[in-house]
Protein backbone atom coordinates (compact mmCIF):
# COMPACT_ATOMS: atom_id res chain seq x y z
CA UNK A 1 0.00 0.00 0.00
CA UNK A 2 1.80 3.19 -1.60
CA UNK A 3 0.56 6.47 -0.07
CA UNK A 4 3.11 8.78 -2.50
CA UNK A 5 0.12 8.58 -4.92
CA UNK A 6 -1.99 11.53 -2.21
CA UNK A 7 1.78 13.40 -1.99
CA UNK A 8 1.59 13.77 -5.63
CA UNK A 9 -2.12 14.14 -6.25
CA UNK A 10 -2.07 16.96 -3.99
CA UNK A 11 1.08 18.09 -5.21
CA UNK A 12 1.60 18.81 -1.15
CA UNK A 13 5.12 19.74 0.26
CA UNK A 14 7.21 19.68 3.41
CA UNK A 15 6.64 21.43 6.31
CA UNK A 16 8.46 24.97 7.00
CA UNK A 17 10.71 25.14 9.76
CA UNK A 18 8.67 27.55 11.44
CA UNK A 19 5.82 25.41 11.01
CA UNK A 20 3.80 28.13 9.62
CA UNK A 21 1.03 27.09 7.21
CA UNK A 22 -0.14 29.60 5.32
CA UNK A 23 -1.46 28.26 2.43
CA UNK A 24 -1.48 25.24 -0.24
CA UNK A 25 -1.09 21.66 0.71
CA UNK A 26 1.71 20.54 3.21
CA UNK A 27 2.41 16.85 3.95
CA UNK A 28 3.89 15.58 7.62
CA UNK A 29 4.98 11.91 7.71
CA UNK A 30 6.69 11.67 10.89
CA UNK A 31 7.72 13.43 14.34
CA UNK A 32 6.30 15.84 16.96
CA UNK A 33 5.53 18.84 15.48
CA UNK A 34 4.14 22.46 16.53
CA UNK A 35 2.10 24.11 13.81
CA UNK A 36 0.12 27.14 13.56
CA UNK A 37 -2.23 28.07 10.71
CA UNK A 38 -1.86 31.97 10.99
CA UNK A 39 -5.36 34.35 11.16
CA UNK A 40 -7.21 34.34 7.90
CA UNK A 41 -5.02 32.10 5.84
CA UNK A 42 -6.46 28.76 3.99
CA UNK A 43 -4.24 25.33 4.26
CA UNK A 44 -4.36 22.36 3.80
CA UNK A 45 -2.66 19.14 5.38
CA UNK A 46 -1.88 15.50 4.82
CA UNK A 47 -1.01 13.84 7.96
CA UNK A 48 0.48 10.21 6.87
CA UNK A 49 1.25 7.67 8.92
CA UNK A 50 2.86 4.87 6.94
CA UNK A 51 5.38 3.52 9.16
CA UNK A 52 5.50 2.19 12.63
CA UNK A 53 5.82 5.36 14.48
CA UNK A 54 5.12 7.68 18.05
CA UNK A 55 3.77 11.07 17.35
CA UNK A 56 2.46 14.39 18.86
CA UNK A 57 1.05 16.88 16.51
CA UNK A 58 -0.04 20.48 17.86
CA UNK A 59 -1.81 22.89 15.43
CA UNK A 60 -3.00 26.26 16.25
CA UNK A 61 -5.77 27.38 13.54
CA UNK A 62 -5.98 31.17 13.84
CA UNK A 63 -9.31 33.60 14.03
CA UNK A 64 -11.39 32.98 10.70
CA UNK A 65 -8.34 30.59 9.63
CA UNK A 66 -9.54 27.37 7.64
CA UNK A 67 -7.54 24.34 7.73
CA UNK A 68 -8.13 20.89 5.77
CA UNK A 69 -6.73 17.71 7.42
CA UNK A 70 -6.43 14.65 5.76
CA UNK A 71 -5.21 11.68 8.04
CA UNK A 72 -4.41 8.03 6.87
CA UNK A 73 -2.63 5.44 9.73
CA UNK A 74 -1.09 2.32 6.89
CA UNK A 75 0.75 1.37 9.30
CA UNK A 76 1.17 0.64 13.33
CA UNK A 77 1.37 4.24 14.58
CA UNK A 78 0.51 5.60 17.91
CA UNK A 79 -0.63 9.42 17.13
CA UNK A 80 -1.84 12.36 19.06
CA UNK A 81 -3.24 15.25 17.20
CA UNK A 82 -4.52 18.18 19.49
CA UNK A 83 -6.22 20.82 17.52
CA UNK A 84 -6.79 24.31 19.01
CA UNK A 85 -9.38 26.49 17.20
CA UNK A 86 -9.52 30.27 17.29
CA UNK A 87 -13.16 32.22 16.93
CA UNK A 88 -14.73 31.84 12.96
CA UNK A 89 -11.83 29.28 12.64
CA UNK A 90 -13.36 25.84 10.49
CA UNK A 91 -11.46 22.65 10.65
CA UNK A 92 -12.28 19.98 7.83
CA UNK A 93 -10.78 16.66 8.43
CA UNK A 94 -10.94 13.14 7.00
CA UNK A 95 -9.24 10.84 9.00
CA UNK A 96 -8.84 7.33 7.61
CA UNK A 97 -7.30 4.13 10.27
CA UNK A 98 -6.32 0.84 7.91
CA UNK A 99 -4.09 -0.84 10.19
CA UNK A 100 -3.73 -1.29 13.95
CA UNK A 101 -3.34 2.14 15.19
CA UNK A 102 -3.76 4.25 18.63
CA UNK A 103 -5.22 7.59 18.12
CA UNK A 104 -6.07 10.18 20.07
CA UNK A 105 -7.70 13.68 18.56
CA UNK A 106 -8.43 16.31 20.62
CA UNK A 107 -10.20 19.50 19.66
CA UNK A 108 -10.57 22.57 21.61
CA UNK A 109 -12.80 24.95 20.48
CA UNK A 110 -11.44 27.97 22.63
CA UNK A 111 -13.32 30.69 21.14
CA UNK A 112 -16.73 31.95 19.38
CA UNK A 113 -18.42 30.66 16.07
CA UNK A 114 -15.31 28.12 15.64
CA UNK A 115 -15.92 24.94 13.29
CA UNK A 116 -14.83 21.38 13.28
CA UNK A 117 -16.19 18.74 10.60
CA UNK A 118 -14.74 15.30 11.02
CA UNK A 119 -15.90 12.41 8.44
CA UNK A 120 -14.03 9.33 9.36
CA UNK A 121 -13.67 5.49 9.03
CA UNK A 122 -11.68 2.43 10.46
CA UNK A 123 -11.39 -0.46 8.07
CA UNK A 124 -9.79 -3.43 10.20
CA UNK A 125 -9.03 -6.85 9.17
CA UNK A 126 -7.41 -9.94 10.01
CA UNK A 127 -5.49 -9.30 13.80
CA UNK A 128 -5.49 -5.32 13.55
CA UNK A 129 -6.08 -3.29 16.79
CA UNK A 130 -7.23 0.08 16.29
CA UNK A 131 -8.38 2.53 19.55
CA UNK A 132 -9.71 6.09 18.30
CA UNK A 133 -10.50 8.45 20.92
CA UNK A 134 -11.91 11.71 19.61
CA UNK A 135 -11.91 14.36 22.38
CA UNK A 136 -14.02 17.56 21.43
CA UNK A 137 -14.34 20.15 23.69
CA UNK A 138 -16.50 23.14 23.08
CA UNK A 139 -14.85 26.09 25.63
CA UNK A 140 -16.52 29.13 24.04
CA UNK A 141 -20.32 29.64 22.51
CA UNK A 142 -21.90 29.49 19.06
CA UNK A 143 -19.25 26.70 18.21
CA UNK A 144 -20.05 23.75 16.12
CA UNK A 145 -18.84 20.34 16.24
CA UNK A 146 -19.94 17.52 13.85
CA UNK A 147 -18.00 13.57 13.44
CA UNK A 148 -19.05 11.06 11.96
CA UNK A 149 -16.94 7.67 12.21
CA UNK A 150 -17.33 4.33 10.68
CA UNK A 151 -16.15 1.32 11.56
CA UNK A 152 -15.63 -1.83 9.70
CA UNK A 153 -13.85 -5.14 11.18
CA UNK A 154 -13.52 -8.61 9.83
CA UNK A 155 -11.47 -11.56 10.91
CA UNK A 156 -9.82 -11.21 14.59
CA UNK A 157 -9.52 -7.81 14.28
CA UNK A 158 -10.68 -5.49 17.26
CA UNK A 159 -11.48 -2.00 17.10
CA UNK A 160 -12.64 0.62 19.60
CA UNK A 161 -13.80 3.93 19.27
CA UNK A 162 -14.30 6.41 22.23
CA UNK A 163 -16.02 9.71 21.55
CA UNK A 164 -16.55 12.70 24.27
CA UNK A 165 -17.87 15.87 23.32
CA UNK A 166 -17.92 18.54 26.43
CA UNK A 167 -19.62 21.58 26.63
CA UNK A 168 -18.53 24.04 28.83
CA UNK A 169 -20.89 26.30 31.30
CA UNK A 170 -20.90 29.13 29.38
CA UNK A 171 -20.55 27.54 26.07
CA UNK A 172 -24.15 28.12 25.01
CA UNK A 173 -25.86 27.70 21.43
CA UNK A 174 -23.46 24.61 21.01
CA UNK A 175 -24.56 22.44 17.82
CA UNK A 176 -22.56 19.10 18.15
CA UNK A 177 -23.25 15.71 16.53
CA UNK A 178 -21.44 12.63 17.39
CA UNK A 179 -21.78 9.31 14.92
CA UNK A 180 -20.29 6.14 15.80
CA UNK A 181 -21.55 3.41 12.90
CA UNK A 182 -19.95 0.36 12.76
CA UNK A 183 -20.04 -3.25 11.18
CA UNK A 184 -18.38 -6.80 12.22
CA UNK A 185 -17.92 -9.16 9.78
CA UNK A 186 -17.46 -12.87 10.83
CA UNK A 187 -18.08 -14.11 14.31
CA UNK A 188 -14.67 -13.03 15.96
CA UNK A 189 -14.52 -9.53 14.53
CA UNK A 190 -15.34 -7.12 17.98
CA UNK A 191 -15.88 -3.43 17.64
CA UNK A 192 -16.83 -1.54 20.69
CA UNK A 193 -18.07 2.06 20.69
CA UNK A 194 -18.39 4.00 23.26
CA UNK A 195 -20.07 7.91 22.95
CA UNK A 196 -20.07 10.31 25.40
CA UNK A 197 -21.87 13.53 26.26
CA UNK A 198 -20.59 16.02 29.43
CA UNK A 199 -22.58 19.04 28.93
CA UNK A 200 -22.39 21.86 31.37
CA UNK A 201 -24.65 24.36 29.28
CA UNK A 202 -28.03 24.83 29.06
CA UNK A 203 -28.83 26.26 25.42
CA UNK A 204 -27.28 23.43 23.42
CA UNK A 205 -27.80 21.48 20.97
CA UNK A 206 -26.33 18.15 20.66
CA UNK A 207 -26.80 14.79 19.45
CA UNK A 208 -24.91 11.80 19.26
CA UNK A 209 -25.85 7.87 18.24
CA UNK A 210 -23.89 4.74 17.98
CA UNK A 211 -24.36 1.41 16.27
CA UNK A 212 -23.04 -1.89 15.98
CA UNK A 213 -24.00 -4.38 13.46
CA UNK A 214 -23.53 -6.82 10.59
CA UNK A 215 -23.75 -6.85 7.29
CA UNK A 216 -27.19 -6.50 5.73
CA UNK A 217 -28.75 -10.23 5.00
CA UNK A 218 -31.60 -8.76 2.89
CA UNK A 219 -29.28 -6.56 0.88
CA UNK A 220 -26.33 -9.70 0.15
CA UNK A 221 -29.65 -11.46 -1.32
CA UNK A 222 -31.17 -8.30 -3.24
CA UNK A 223 -27.55 -7.59 -4.78
CA UNK A 224 -27.29 -11.63 -5.18
CA UNK A 225 -30.48 -11.85 -7.03
CA UNK A 226 -29.38 -9.19 -9.41
CA UNK A 227 -26.33 -11.53 -10.54
CA UNK A 228 -23.52 -10.22 -8.11
CA UNK A 229 -21.40 -12.53 -6.11
CA UNK A 230 -21.80 -12.76 -2.52
CA UNK A 231 -18.35 -11.76 -2.53
CA UNK A 232 -19.14 -8.90 -4.61
CA UNK A 233 -22.51 -8.17 -2.86
CA UNK A 234 -20.35 -7.53 0.64
CA UNK A 235 -17.43 -5.40 -1.09
CA UNK A 236 -19.98 -3.16 -2.66
CA UNK A 237 -21.92 -2.83 0.64
CA UNK A 238 -19.05 -2.35 3.03
CA UNK A 239 -17.47 0.24 0.30
CA UNK A 240 -21.06 2.09 0.83
CA UNK A 241 -20.77 1.75 4.14
CA UNK A 242 -17.74 3.33 4.73
CA UNK A 243 -18.11 5.51 1.39
CA UNK A 244 -19.10 8.68 2.91
CA UNK A 245 -15.73 9.85 4.46
CA UNK A 246 -13.59 8.94 1.31
CA UNK A 247 -16.47 10.40 -1.27
CA UNK A 248 -16.40 13.70 0.93
CA UNK A 249 -12.61 13.91 1.49
CA UNK A 250 -11.54 17.49 3.28
CA UNK A 251 -8.87 17.53 0.52
CA UNK A 252 -10.39 17.22 -2.60
CA UNK A 253 -7.51 16.23 -4.54
CA UNK A 254 -6.56 13.33 -2.48
CA UNK A 255 -10.25 11.85 -3.06
CA UNK A 256 -9.50 9.30 -5.57
CA UNK A 257 -5.85 7.81 -4.41
CA UNK A 258 -7.54 7.63 -1.05
CA UNK A 259 -10.59 5.54 -2.29
CA UNK A 260 -7.94 3.48 -4.05
CA UNK A 261 -6.05 3.06 -1.02
CA UNK A 262 -9.63 2.20 0.75
CA UNK A 263 -10.21 -0.74 -1.59
CA UNK A 264 -7.08 -2.16 -1.49
CA UNK A 265 -7.47 -2.41 1.99
CA UNK A 266 -11.28 -3.98 1.47
CA UNK A 267 -10.23 -6.72 -0.43
CA UNK A 268 -8.51 -7.90 2.44
CA UNK A 269 -11.23 -8.27 4.78
CA UNK B 1 -39.61 -22.80 -19.38
CA UNK B 2 -40.11 -23.48 -15.35
CA UNK B 3 -41.41 -26.55 -14.24
CA UNK B 4 -42.08 -26.85 -10.54
CA UNK B 5 -43.29 -30.43 -9.15
CA UNK B 6 -44.74 -31.31 -5.64
CA UNK B 7 -42.65 -28.47 -3.82
CA UNK B 8 -42.20 -28.25 -0.18
CA UNK B 9 -40.34 -25.58 1.85
CA UNK B 10 -40.51 -24.56 5.39
CA UNK B 11 -38.82 -22.05 7.27
CA UNK B 12 -38.04 -22.57 11.06
CA UNK B 13 -39.56 -25.92 10.54
CA UNK B 14 -42.66 -24.58 9.91
CA UNK B 15 -44.10 -26.12 6.61
CA UNK B 16 -45.13 -23.36 4.43
CA UNK B 17 -45.27 -24.45 0.67
CA UNK B 18 -47.00 -27.86 0.62
CA UNK B 19 -46.51 -28.92 -2.70
CA UNK B 20 -46.58 -26.77 -5.79
CA UNK B 21 -47.38 -27.65 -8.87
CA UNK B 22 -46.65 -25.17 -12.07
CA UNK B 23 -45.60 -25.01 -15.18
CA UNK B 24 -44.79 -21.83 -17.13
CA UNK B 25 -43.98 -22.01 -20.83
CA UNK B 26 -42.49 -19.05 -22.87
CA UNK B 27 -44.58 -15.89 -23.67
CA UNK B 28 -47.18 -16.72 -21.02
CA UNK B 29 -48.21 -14.65 -18.22
CA UNK B 30 -49.29 -16.45 -14.64
CA UNK B 31 -51.13 -14.57 -11.90
CA UNK B 32 -51.06 -16.27 -8.69
CA UNK B 33 -53.51 -14.92 -5.95
CA UNK B 34 -54.72 -15.63 -2.85
CA UNK B 35 -55.16 -14.50 1.15
CA UNK B 36 -52.51 -13.57 3.13
CA UNK B 37 -49.94 -16.05 4.93
CA UNK B 38 -51.20 -18.64 1.71
CA UNK B 39 -47.43 -18.48 0.79
CA UNK B 40 -47.06 -16.50 -2.59
CA UNK B 41 -43.94 -15.01 -1.10
CA UNK B 42 -42.60 -18.06 0.03
CA UNK B 43 -43.11 -19.35 -3.52
CA UNK B 44 -41.11 -16.18 -5.31
CA UNK B 45 -38.22 -16.12 -2.25
CA UNK B 46 -37.66 -20.10 -3.13
CA UNK B 47 -37.98 -19.63 -6.64
CA UNK B 48 -35.05 -17.24 -6.51
CA UNK B 49 -33.27 -19.02 -4.24
CA UNK B 50 -33.40 -17.35 -0.75
CA UNK B 51 -31.72 -18.96 2.08
CA UNK B 52 -33.71 -17.85 4.13
CA UNK B 53 -36.00 -22.20 3.64
CA UNK B 54 -35.46 -25.17 3.34
CA UNK B 55 -36.89 -27.20 0.55
CA UNK B 56 -37.72 -30.34 2.13
CA UNK B 57 -39.47 -32.36 -0.87
CA UNK B 58 -40.19 -31.67 -4.80
CA UNK B 59 -38.00 -30.51 -7.97
CA UNK B 60 -37.70 -27.22 -10.08
CA UNK B 61 -36.41 -27.32 -13.81
CA UNK B 62 -35.34 -24.00 -15.21
CA UNK B 63 -34.60 -24.04 -18.75
CA UNK B 64 -33.95 -27.54 -18.45
CA UNK B 65 -31.70 -27.31 -15.27
CA UNK B 66 -32.35 -28.30 -11.89
CA UNK B 67 -33.13 -24.70 -10.39
CA UNK B 68 -32.65 -25.53 -6.70
CA UNK B 69 -29.48 -26.78 -6.66
CA UNK B 70 -28.22 -23.47 -8.40
CA UNK B 71 -27.12 -20.77 -6.39
CA UNK B 72 -29.15 -17.53 -6.28
CA UNK B 73 -26.77 -15.57 -8.76
CA UNK B 74 -26.52 -18.17 -11.43
CA UNK B 75 -30.53 -18.31 -10.98
CA UNK B 76 -30.60 -14.48 -11.68
CA UNK B 77 -27.86 -14.82 -14.87
CA UNK B 78 -29.31 -17.75 -16.00
CA UNK B 79 -32.50 -15.38 -16.39
CA UNK B 80 -34.52 -15.34 -13.53
CA UNK B 81 -35.53 -11.99 -11.75
CA UNK B 82 -37.53 -11.65 -8.49
CA UNK B 83 -39.03 -8.01 -8.27
CA UNK B 84 -38.87 -7.68 -4.36
CA UNK B 85 -41.92 -6.64 -2.48
CA UNK B 86 -40.15 -4.86 -0.57
CA UNK B 87 -37.10 -3.49 -2.00
CA UNK B 88 -33.74 -3.12 0.27
CA UNK B 89 -32.27 0.06 0.71
CA UNK B 90 -28.04 -0.08 0.19
CA UNK B 91 -26.56 3.22 1.35
CA UNK B 92 -23.78 4.76 -0.29
CA UNK B 93 -24.10 1.57 -3.48
CA UNK B 94 -25.56 3.96 -6.58
CA UNK B 95 -28.45 2.47 -8.41
CA UNK B 96 -25.78 3.09 -11.83
CA UNK B 97 -22.38 1.34 -9.95
CA UNK B 98 -24.72 -1.64 -8.60
CA UNK B 99 -26.23 -1.79 -12.22
CA UNK B 100 -23.11 -1.99 -13.86
CA UNK B 101 -22.28 -4.53 -12.02
CA UNK B 102 -25.06 -6.48 -12.15
CA UNK B 103 -25.85 -6.43 -16.45
CA UNK B 104 -21.82 -7.23 -16.86
CA UNK B 105 -22.18 -10.19 -14.95
CA UNK B 106 -24.61 -11.19 -16.64
CA UNK B 107 -22.88 -10.68 -19.65
CA UNK B 108 -20.03 -12.47 -18.36
CA UNK B 109 -22.18 -15.93 -17.98
CA UNK B 110 -22.94 -15.81 -21.09
CA UNK B 111 -19.39 -15.06 -22.58
CA UNK B 112 -20.19 -11.60 -23.59
CA UNK B 113 -17.66 -8.52 -23.18
CA UNK B 114 -18.69 -6.05 -20.58
CA UNK B 115 -20.41 -2.95 -21.76
CA UNK B 116 -18.60 0.56 -22.52
CA UNK B 117 -19.03 3.14 -20.53
CA UNK B 118 -20.97 4.75 -23.41
CA UNK B 119 -22.55 2.07 -24.08
CA UNK B 120 -23.91 1.46 -20.42
CA UNK B 121 -25.03 4.70 -20.21
CA UNK B 122 -27.22 4.39 -23.39
CA UNK B 123 -28.85 1.45 -22.17
CA UNK B 124 -29.45 3.15 -18.03
CA UNK B 125 -31.30 5.97 -20.03
CA UNK B 126 -32.78 3.98 -22.89
CA UNK B 127 -34.59 1.72 -19.69
CA UNK B 128 -35.17 4.20 -17.35
CA UNK B 129 -37.72 5.82 -20.05
CA UNK B 130 -39.32 2.82 -20.28
CA UNK B 131 -41.02 3.01 -16.50
CA UNK B 132 -40.45 7.19 -16.57
CA UNK B 133 -37.77 6.94 -13.53
CA UNK B 134 -36.57 10.01 -13.37
CA UNK B 135 -32.76 9.21 -14.97
CA UNK B 136 -31.67 11.28 -11.51
CA UNK B 137 -32.36 8.69 -9.39
CA UNK B 138 -29.29 6.55 -10.99
CA UNK B 139 -26.59 8.68 -9.33
CA UNK B 140 -28.40 8.12 -6.16
CA UNK B 141 -27.79 5.30 -3.58
CA UNK B 142 -29.75 2.09 -3.97
CA UNK B 143 -33.91 2.52 -2.96
CA UNK B 144 -32.11 4.97 -0.59
CA UNK B 145 -34.86 7.75 0.29
CA UNK B 146 -37.06 6.36 -2.74
CA UNK B 147 -40.90 6.76 -2.45
CA UNK B 148 -42.92 3.62 -2.49
CA UNK B 149 -43.50 4.35 -6.22
CA UNK B 150 -40.28 4.89 -7.16
CA UNK B 151 -38.84 1.99 -5.53
CA UNK B 152 -41.07 -0.22 -7.52
CA UNK B 153 -40.58 1.63 -10.94
CA UNK B 154 -36.90 0.88 -9.23
CA UNK B 155 -37.85 -2.68 -9.99
CA UNK B 156 -39.17 -3.32 -13.31
CA UNK B 157 -36.45 -0.45 -14.44
CA UNK B 158 -33.78 -3.28 -13.36
CA UNK B 159 -35.70 -6.05 -15.06
CA UNK B 160 -35.75 -3.95 -18.15
CA UNK B 161 -32.06 -3.59 -17.84
CA UNK B 162 -31.62 -7.36 -17.07
CA UNK B 163 -33.77 -8.36 -19.75
CA UNK B 164 -34.84 -11.85 -17.67
CA UNK B 165 -36.58 -14.69 -19.22
CA UNK B 166 -38.60 -15.35 -16.10
CA UNK B 167 -39.98 -12.49 -14.42
CA UNK B 168 -41.62 -13.32 -10.78
CA UNK B 169 -42.93 -9.63 -9.80
CA UNK B 170 -43.85 -10.13 -5.96
CA UNK B 171 -47.05 -7.58 -5.41
CA UNK B 172 -45.52 -5.07 -7.39
CA UNK B 173 -48.42 -3.27 -7.22
CA UNK B 174 -48.71 -2.60 -3.44
CA UNK B 175 -48.48 0.38 -2.03
CA UNK B 176 -48.76 2.09 -5.33
CA UNK B 177 -51.22 4.86 -6.59
CA UNK B 178 -53.66 4.66 -9.94
CA UNK B 179 -50.47 6.72 -11.80
CA UNK B 180 -47.58 4.77 -10.35
CA UNK B 181 -49.31 0.97 -11.17
CA UNK B 182 -50.19 2.31 -14.68
CA UNK B 183 -46.56 3.30 -15.46
CA UNK B 184 -45.22 -0.18 -13.76
CA UNK B 185 -47.87 -2.38 -15.05
CA UNK B 186 -47.19 -0.74 -18.50
CA UNK B 187 -43.78 -0.88 -18.18
CA UNK B 188 -43.86 -4.76 -17.48
CA UNK B 189 -46.41 -5.62 -20.30
CA UNK B 190 -43.99 -3.48 -22.75
CA UNK B 191 -41.45 -5.79 -21.72
CA UNK B 192 -43.25 -8.82 -22.21
CA UNK B 193 -42.37 -10.77 -25.46
CA UNK B 194 -43.08 -14.05 -26.83
CA UNK B 195 -40.03 -15.77 -25.78
CA UNK B 196 -39.94 -14.81 -21.71
CA UNK B 197 -42.57 -15.02 -19.27
CA UNK B 198 -44.18 -13.43 -16.07
CA UNK B 199 -45.22 -14.42 -13.10
CA UNK B 200 -47.57 -11.57 -11.06
CA UNK B 201 -48.30 -12.22 -7.28
CA UNK B 202 -51.13 -9.69 -6.40
CA UNK B 203 -54.03 -9.61 -4.02
CA UNK B 204 -55.66 -7.01 -6.19
CA UNK B 205 -57.62 -7.75 -9.83
CA UNK B 206 -56.59 -4.33 -10.77
CA UNK B 207 -53.17 -4.94 -12.32
CA UNK B 208 -54.47 -7.30 -14.21
CA UNK B 209 -56.18 -5.03 -15.94
CA UNK B 210 -52.97 -3.87 -17.70
CA UNK B 211 -51.67 -7.28 -17.31
CA UNK B 212 -53.46 -9.70 -18.27
CA UNK B 213 -53.00 -13.07 -17.32
CA UNK B 214 -52.85 -16.42 -19.46
CA UNK B 215 -54.11 -18.05 -16.10
CA UNK B 216 -54.77 -17.33 -12.68
CA UNK B 217 -53.72 -19.77 -9.47
CA UNK B 218 -55.23 -19.29 -6.32
CA UNK B 219 -52.84 -20.44 -3.45
CA UNK B 220 -54.02 -21.13 -0.23
CA UNK B 221 -52.39 -22.92 2.66
CA UNK B 222 -49.30 -23.67 0.96
CA UNK B 223 -51.19 -25.29 -2.35
CA UNK B 224 -52.58 -24.16 -5.65
CA UNK B 225 -56.17 -24.96 -5.00
CA UNK B 226 -57.61 -24.28 -8.83
CA UNK B 227 -56.71 -22.39 -11.66
CA UNK B 228 -58.38 -20.74 -14.21
CA UNK B 229 -58.33 -18.02 -16.68
CA UNK B 230 -58.51 -14.29 -16.67
CA UNK B 231 -62.11 -14.01 -15.62
CA UNK B 232 -61.29 -15.93 -12.37
CA UNK B 233 -59.41 -13.21 -11.19
CA UNK B 234 -62.84 -10.96 -11.93
CA UNK B 235 -64.44 -13.50 -10.20
CA UNK B 236 -62.35 -13.54 -6.82
CA UNK B 237 -62.17 -9.98 -6.96
CA UNK B 238 -65.87 -9.54 -6.50
CA UNK B 239 -67.05 -12.83 -4.72
CA UNK B 240 -63.39 -12.82 -2.32
CA UNK B 241 -61.70 -16.41 -2.05
CA UNK B 242 -64.61 -18.16 0.73
CA UNK B 243 -66.70 -19.86 -2.02
CA UNK B 244 -62.91 -21.49 -3.29
CA UNK B 245 -62.15 -21.92 0.24
CA UNK B 246 -65.45 -23.78 1.34
CA UNK B 247 -64.93 -26.03 -1.76
CA UNK B 248 -61.26 -27.02 -0.65
CA UNK B 249 -62.27 -27.77 2.59
CA UNK B 250 -64.73 -29.92 1.43
CA UNK B 251 -62.88 -31.81 -0.70
CA UNK B 252 -59.77 -31.99 2.53
CA UNK B 253 -62.65 -34.01 4.15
Amino acid sequence: MTVDGLITAAAAVPLPSDGRLTGGVYVWNGGDRELTVPEGARASLLLLHAEEHKAEIGIEIGRGAELSVVELFTSAADAVLHLTQDEASLCRMTALVLSSARVHHTIDLVQRDARFDLGGAFVLSGDDRADWKIDVNHRSSDCSSRSVVKGVASGSAYGRFGGLVYVAPDAQRTDSQQTSRNVTIGRDARVETAPQLEIYADDVKCSHGATVGQIDGEAIMYMRQRGLTETQARRLQIEGFVGDAVMHSAVESVAEPLARIVAEKLETI
Amino acid sequence: MLVVKNLHASVAGKEILKGIDLRVKPGEVHAIMGPNGSGKSTLASVLAGSEKFTVTQGEVTFLGRDLLTLPIEDRARMGLFLGFQYPVEIPGVTMANFMKIAVNEHRKYRGEEPLTAGEFLRLMREKSAIVELDPKLTSRAVNEGFSGGEKKKNEIFQMAMLQPKLAILDETDSGLDIDALRIVATGVTRLHTADNATVVITHYQRLLDYIVPDYVHVLYKGRIIYSGDKSLALKLEKEGYDWLINDYREEER
